[in-house]
C-alpha cells in the first residue's frame, strides 16, 4: 500500500488560512489503512483547525471516500463541492492530484505527505519496500528490492563497500545484496545472482502509464 | 452535578448463542493431566494434547477417563494452527505429517517449564553430592535410588532455597515436598538454609509447618554460606549472628535450588493462542480483575500449579455450561461499510476478539468485552459500542461542556466506569466541593477515549480535559489505560504544534476508592487551569 504521513499542522494552516468555507476529504484506502487519513484523522484535523481559527472564521465540513483515485468515487463530491471554497486532501498525491482534476478551479491542498509504498510491520509501523521502478527484478533477487533497499539502487550488486552484512554507509542498514546472497543461497540458487540486469532507464521520465493487456481494447475505445 | 454529563446507559438486547462444549487440554506442564482429569469430571469432553511421545505417571481418575472415552490423549502431537472465538475454537493439530482439525469451546494450556539449577549463585559445581532439585526428585521418583538412601546411618540433606535471589513459593514448595518425602525415609534428615520462605501459596505454609514438625531444621544465614566441595565431600558453613561462631555442616547431599525459565514451549503457547504473558514471560498475564487462571482471551486458561486444576475446571464449567451462552447483541459493532480491514482492530484488541471475514472486520459478541479499545482506533470510524456509541458520547461531550458553569474554568472528565467514575461518585456522596465547571462523561474503558472526542470537547469550549484510568497493571480490558494515556499525550504534542497549552489535557490514573484524590487532582488541574 501506499505510505503517508500527516503534514505538521502549520503547513496545513497557512495553506487554508484565507479561505471561508473548505471541506477536508479523507481517503478509505491505502491512507486510511496506514492512520494517516482515514475519517479518524479527517475529524480530527479538522478539530485542530477549528481550534486554531475559532468556530466561526472557517467552516469546515469533512467527508471521506472509498478512493480518492478513482473518478466514480470523486463523483461523490459533485454535489457539495459548490459549497466550498477550498479542499484540503489527505489521500496520497495520485489521489490529491486526480482530486484536483475532477475540480480544476477549486484550489487543493495536501494535508499529508505521501512518503512510499510499504507494508504494515504492526499498528502505525511501516516499512518502504519498492520504489516502482517500472522493471522488477524481484525474481533474481530472492524476492528483496535492491532498488529500496540498497543505497545505491544497483540492480546487479554487491559494490566494493558491503562490509560483512553492513552497506557502507552505515552499520546498521544491511546490505541488501549481501541479504539477497544469503535468500539465494539458501534456496539452492545462487547461480542466478550472477545474472546480469539491464539497467533501469530513469532518463526523461515521464509519468508512465499502464493498460492491463486484457484491457487494450477497452481503453482504445474510450479514445 | 455527576448525573447530568452522564450516559445513561440503555439497556442491551441479550441473544442466546449454542457453544461448542469440548475442551483441548495443550501441554503436559505439571497441571495439564490434572486439569483434563478435572474437566472431564464435569462431564465435558477433553482432547489432551501434548508434544512428548509418552505422558508422565497419571493418576487413576485420569486413566478411568481415557477408557471411558471421555479423554482423548494425543501425543507426539503439537498446536499447529489456531483461530476463532470462546465457545468456537478451531484447532489444527499436527501429528507428524498428519493434520487433525477439531472445534473446541475452551482451551486450557499447560505449557512445560524448564529449570535452571542456581548453583552458580553458590560457587558450587553440581556433582553426585551437590545435586539439583529435580535430581533430588529423580531420586524420590525411583524406588531402587530411594531404597539406598536407606543404607548405614542413612543420609543427611541440606537444602538451599532462594539464599542468592528471591524465588517464588513454587520453589519452596517443591523443596518442601522433597523434604517430606525424605522424612518418610528411615534415617533420613533434611536441613534448610532459606532466604525468605515463601509460603503465599494455596497449601505452602501447611508443608512448612508439616515439615518442622517432622524435624526439619531451619538456617536463614546473613549472607551466603560457604562450601567447601570434591568429589566424596561437601561441607557448608555459616555464621551465626547471635552465638558469633561458625556452624558447618558436612551432608550427604546438598541440594541445589532451581530457577523457573518459562522456556520455549511457553512462548510457542502465547503466540499460538494469542494470549499475553507477564513480565517474566510467564502465563498468563496477571490482572486483578481476571482469576489468576483465566487469560486476556475469554475461553483460554492457563494451568500452571497443581492448585490451578480445580480454578480451571471451576472456570471451564461456568464458561461452557449447559452449552447456551446469554450475550449482549451489539457489544461491539463493525459497520462493514466503513471498514476497510486494515486490522488495526484485530491488532488493537486486548482480548483477541476480533476476526475478519468477506472484507470485513467482525467483533464476536461473545468475546468482546466492550472495552471500545477497537473503536477508538479504528481510523474509519467504523465501529461501534453498544452503550457508548460516538453519537452518544458526541451529544453528551456538547451537552455537558455547555451546560457547565461559566465562571470557573469548564473541565470536562472521561471517567472509566470501573475506577474514576467510581471515585467521582463517592467523591460527590462525601458532598467534597469540585469546581462549578466540572462535568464528566462515563466510558466502559479509558481505552474508549480516543482522540476525536477529547478533541470535539475542546472545540466546544471545555478549558481543560481529564482522561481518567484504572492504574497500570489494573485495567480490565488490560491495556486500555494505556492506549488512553498514548493519545492523551499525542494530543497534547498537536496542541503544542498548534500553539497553544499542552496541559489542557491530562492524563490521570485513579482507583475506584480513590474519591479524595479524585476530587484533588480536579481541583488542582481546575487551579492550573485558571493561573
Ligand atoms: S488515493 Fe491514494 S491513498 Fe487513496 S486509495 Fe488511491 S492510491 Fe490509495
Ligand atoms: S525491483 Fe524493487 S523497486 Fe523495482 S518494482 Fe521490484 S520491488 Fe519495486
Ligand atoms: S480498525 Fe476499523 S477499518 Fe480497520 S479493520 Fe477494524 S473496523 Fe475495519
Ligand atoms: S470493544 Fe474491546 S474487547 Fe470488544 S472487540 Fe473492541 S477492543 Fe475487543
Amino acid at each position: 500500500m501506499i505510505v503517508a504521513e500527516r503534514k505538521p499542522f502549520d503547513e496545513i494552516k497557512g495553506m487554508v488560512a484565507g479561505y471561508k468555507k473548505v471541506l477536508t476529504i479523507g481517503c478509505g484506502t491505502c491512507v486510511a489503512v496506514c492512520l494517516a487519513g482515514g475519517s479518524k484523522e479527517v475529524e480530527t484535523l479538522n478539530a485542530e483547525l477549528k481550534l486554531n481559527f475559532g468556530r466561526d472564521k472557517i467552516e469546515f465540513g469533512s467527508k471521506t471516500l472509498e478512493r480518492q483515485c478513482d473518478m466514480e468515487f470523486l463523483e461523490e463530491l459533485d454535489e457539495i463541492a459548490g459549497d466550498y471554497d477550498a479542499f484540503v486532501s489527505m489521500a496520497c498525491g495520485a489521489g490529491i492530484q486526480f482530486l484536483a482534476e475532477r475540480f480544476p478551479d477549486k484550489p487543493v491542498f495536501p494535508a499529508v505527505d505521501t512518503s512510499f509504498i510499504g507494508v504494515n510491520l504492526d499498528v502505525g509501523w511501516y516499512e518502504e519496500k519498492c520504489r516502482a521502478c517500472g522493471s522488477c527484478v524481484l525474481g533474481l533477487t530472492g524476492g528483496i528490492c535492491p532498488v529500496t533497499m540498497c543505497a545505491k539502487s544497483l540492480f546487479n550488486g554487491p559494490c566494493g563497500g558491503t562490509n560483512n552484512g553492513s552497506c557502507e554507509i552505515n552499520k546498521d542498514q544491511p546490505c541488501a545484496w549481501f541479504k539477497i546472497y544469503e535468500r539465494l543461497a539458501a534456496q539452492g540458487r545462487l547461480d542466478q545472482i550472477k545474472e546480469i540486469s539491464p539497467p533501469n532507464d530513469w532518463r526523461n521520465q515521464i509519468p508512465r502509464k499502464i493498460i492491463q493487456p486484457g484491457y487494450e481494447e477497452r481503453v482504445k475505445a474510450l479514445g | 452535578m455527576i448525573s447530568e454529563g452522564k450516559i445513561a446507559e440503555k439497556s442491551m438486547d441479550m441473544i442466546e448463542i449454542n457453544i461448542n462444549k469440548d475442551v483441548l487440554v495443550v501441554g503436559a506442564g505439571f497441571a495439564g493431566l490434572d486439569s483434563a482429569a478435572k474437566i472431564a469430571a464435569q462431564g465435558y469432553k477433553v482432547v489432551f494434547a501434548c508434544k512428548d511421545a509418552e505422558l508422565p505417571d497419571s493418576g487413576d481418575e485420569f486413566k478411568k477417563f481415557v477408557e471411558s472415552g471421555m479423554v482423548e490423549i494425543m501425543t507426539n502431537t503439537s498446536l499447529d494452527d489456531f483461530s476463532g472465538v470462546t465457545g468456537d475454537f478451531r484447532a489444527t493439530l499436527a501429528k507428524g505429517n498428519e493434520r487433525i482439525k477439531k472445534n473446541f469451546g475452551a482451551v486450557v494450556a499447560a505449557p512445560k517449564y524448564s529449570f535452571e539449577p542456581l548453583n552458580a549463585d553458590y560457587g558450587v559445581s553440581l556433582n553426585g553430592k551437590v545435586i539439583s532439585q529435580t535430581r533430588m526428585e529423580e531420586i524420590l521418583a525411583d524406588p531402587e535410588e530411594k531404597e539406598k538412601l536407606k543404607a548405614g546411618d542413612g543420609a543427611v540433606f541440606a537444602f538451599f532455597n532462594g539464599l542468592a535471589r528471591e524465588l517464588d513459593p513454587c520453589s519452596t514448595e517443591r523443596a518442601l515436598r522433597s523434604i517430606l518425602a525424605l522424612q518418610d525415609i528411615e534415617n533420613c534428615t533434611a536441613y534448610m538454609y532459606a532466604g525468605n520462605v515463601k509460603v503465599a501459596s494455596r497449601g505452602v505454609e501447611r508443608l512448612f509447618t508439616e515439615a518442622r514438625n517432622k524435624g526439619l531444621v531451619c538456617f536463614k544465614p546473613q549472607e551466603i554460606p560457604v562450601v567447601e566441595q570434591n568429589d566424596d565431600y561437601v561441607k557448608i558453613i555459616i555464621q551465626d549472628p547471635v552465638i558469633r561462631k561458625d556452624i558447618e555442616l558436612d551432608p550427604d547431599y546438598l541440594v541445589i535450588d532451581e530457577l523457573m525459565n518459562p522456556g520455549q514451549e511457553n512462548i510457542e503457547t502465547a503466540v499460538n493462542l494469542r494470549i499475553d504473558a507477564d513480565l517474566d514471560g510467564f502465563l498468563p498475564s496477571n490482572n486483578v480483575h481476571r482469576f489468576p487462571v483465566n487469560s486476556n482471551r475469554d475461553g483460554i486458561f492457563v494451568a500452571y500449579s497443581p492448585n490451578d486444576a480445580a480454578n480451571v475446571a471451576l472456570r471451564v464449567k461456568e464458561l461452557l455450561g449447559d452449552g447456551i451462552k446469554k450475550v449482549p447483541m451489539d457489544r461491539g459493532v463493525v459497520d462493514e461499510k466503513r471498514c476497510t480491514i486494515c486490522l488495526t482492530c484485530y491488532r488493537c484488541c486486548p482480548h483477541g476478539a476480533i476476526f475478519w471475514d468477506n472484507g470485513a472486520a467482525v467483533i464476536s459478541t461473545v468475546a468482546c468485552q466492550g472495552c471500545g479499545i477497537c473503536a477508538s482506533e479504528c481510523p474509519m470510524d467504523a465501529i461501534q459500542i453498544g452503550t457508548f456509541s460516538d453519537d452518544d458520547l458526541n451529544e453528551n461531550i456538547d451537552k455537558a461542556v455547555v451546560s457547565a458553569e461559566n465562571d470557573s474554568p469548564k473541565i470536562l472528565a472521561f471517567c472509566c466506569k470501573n475506577s474514576a467514575f467510581e471515585a467521582a461518585g463517592a467523591a460527590e456522596k462525601f458532598g467534597i466541593a469540585m469546581p462549578a465547571g466540572f462535568k464528566m462523561i462515563k466510558v466502559p474503558c479509558a481505552g474508549k477515549v480516543d482522540v476525536e472526542l477529547v478533541m470535539r470537547a475542546l472545540v466546544d469550549g471545555a478549558d481543560g480535559v481529564m482522561v481518567a484510568a484504572c492504574h497500570e497493571g489494573n485495567c480490565k480490558a488490560e491495556k486500555g489505560n494505556i492506549y488512553a494515556k498514548w493519545r492523551v499525550n499525542e494530543i497534547s504534542r498537536r496542541l503544542e504544534a498548534m500553539g497553544m497549552d499542552k496541559n489542557k489535557v491530562i492524563f490521570t490514573n485513579i482507583a475506584s476508592n480513590m474519591a479524595h484524590e479524585f476530587a484533588d487532582k480536579v481541583n488542582d488541574f481546575a487551579l492550573k487551569l485558571k493561573s
